[in-house]
């Protein structure tokens, strides 16, 4: 096919973009993965004492955790899925929310008899706490894996990793609705470990998902 | 806005605004500055060079949701053109260092930009001047109708028709100039 010819096939169907079309698109693959999680999360059961821990401090200390680095990561995998877009500062400013739920962590400890550290730490549920996140977050990840099918990202791994790290947030913001534990330091090391890992497999998929 | 003197950003613009004409003149317009660009970095290989002519015109279709209007258009084409080419490479199984064809595409993106620019300031020159006018006003200054109608002193409906006629006289001069 000459060029000529393509350029009057691709006239040929001229629909208007709408001004955010991009942003609608990576929303709409979000949302719709995120209502399958939170049908996830439903089978899983919610936490018996959600109403109530919905008053407290922790529930929101660990959303404010969660949903402070879904929003970076969004942010970032917006931003790469332009062919001429960089990180901006989104993914280092994550750096913020771990810092700052390092620093309640250490506020418990100071509270907590040193004995009672190992139990505070590992609460009931470590050993599947990360894999929950990591597999909550996999619906997320394939609703941005359609939504990337239109775009342009140029850095291949960087994105994925960031579309990965926002799956995992998101994940572990509804995993917040089933999951009881309370303290600081355990959200900061088992949730921290399962959006690394959906961030990790991210930026191992997307060279060969994301191409275009 | 920093980037309105960008004829090609009208274009897209324009074209984005669902105005068919426009985006066929864009694409038309964008065929010399990508054939030269990709000619430059495959060594006269040109059944590849209009192989990735075309794929980085039916991305820049295709993906035209991802051109962010609030930056220049020259550095979102570019960026697609360039990831054509390390596609291609990465496909074929070349060992280039990427970090040099970086680096060398961004020498060259700024003159691909500006050649571009130049050509379609060119073409302005070769369609009557009350359609040059009324299409500067509109699609570069971003006025709507009514201004660019009191700005030239003409009907507002004149406007219209010259907008549109502009558009269609510089898509048969981009034509004629590819003859």
């Amino acid at each position: 096919m000459n060029s000529e010819d393509l350029i009057a096939a691709l006239s040929r169907d001229v629909p208007p973009v709408p001004r955010h079309a991009l942003g609608r698109r990576v929303g709409l693959g979000m949302v719709v993965g995120a209502l399958m999680t939170l049908v996830l999360v439903g089978a899983m059961g919610l936490r018996p004492d959600l109403m109530r821990a919905m008053h407290g401090a922790t529930f929101w200390i660990k959303w404010t955790y969660t949903i402070s680095l879904a929003i970076c990561a969004t942010a970032a995998t917006l931003r790469l899925a332009r062919p001429d877009g960089g990180v901006g500062g989104w993914l280092r400013l994550m750096i913020v929310p771990v810092l700052g739920l390092a620093l309640i962590g250490v506020g418990e400890l100071a509270h907590t008899p040193r004995a009672d550290w190992l139990a505070m730490w590992l609460g009931a549920s470590w050993k599947v706490c990360s894999r929950n996140v990591f597999a909550l977050s996999m619906p997320i990840f394939a609703g941005l894996l359609w939504s990337f099918r239109r775009l342009a990202p140029t850095r291949l791994a960087l994105a994925g990793m960031a579309a990965g790290m926002a799956a995992g947030a998101w994940g572990a913001t509804l995993y917040c609705l089933h999951c009881p534990e309370t303290s600081a330091l355990f959200v900061l090391t088992w949730y921290t470990l399962g959006m690394a890992g959906a961030a990790a497999l991210g930026a191992l998929l997307g060279p060969r998902l994301l191409r275009w | 806005m920093q980037h309105e003197d960008d004829p090609l950003r009208a274009l897209m613009l324009a074209g984005l605004a669902g105005d068919s004409v426009a985006h066929a003149a864009l694409l038309r317009a964008l065929l010399p500055a990508l054939r030269r660009f990709f000619r430059r970095r495959l060594g006269g290989r040109d059944d590849d060079v209009e192989d990735l002519v075309q794929e980085t015109l039916m991305a820049v279709h295709q993906r035209r949701a991802t051109y962010d209007p609030a930056r220049p258009f020259g550095a979102w084409l570019y960026a697609i053109a360039r990831y054509k080419l390390i596609d291609r490479y990465r496909r074929s199984g070349r060992t280039t260092s990427l970090d040099d064809l970086d680096e060398l595409a961004d020498d060259f993106a700024f003159a691909e930009a500006s050649d571009a620019r130049a050509d379609l300031d060119r073409l302005f020159e070769k369609i009557p001047q009350k359609q040059a006018a009324v299409l500067r006003a509109t699609r570069i200054e971003g006025l709507n109708t009514a201004e660019a109608a009191e700005r030239l002193g003409i009907g507002e409906s004149d406007v219209k028709v010259s907008a549109h006629r502009g558009l269609r006289a510089l898509a048969a001069r981009v034509r004629d100039s590819l003859r």
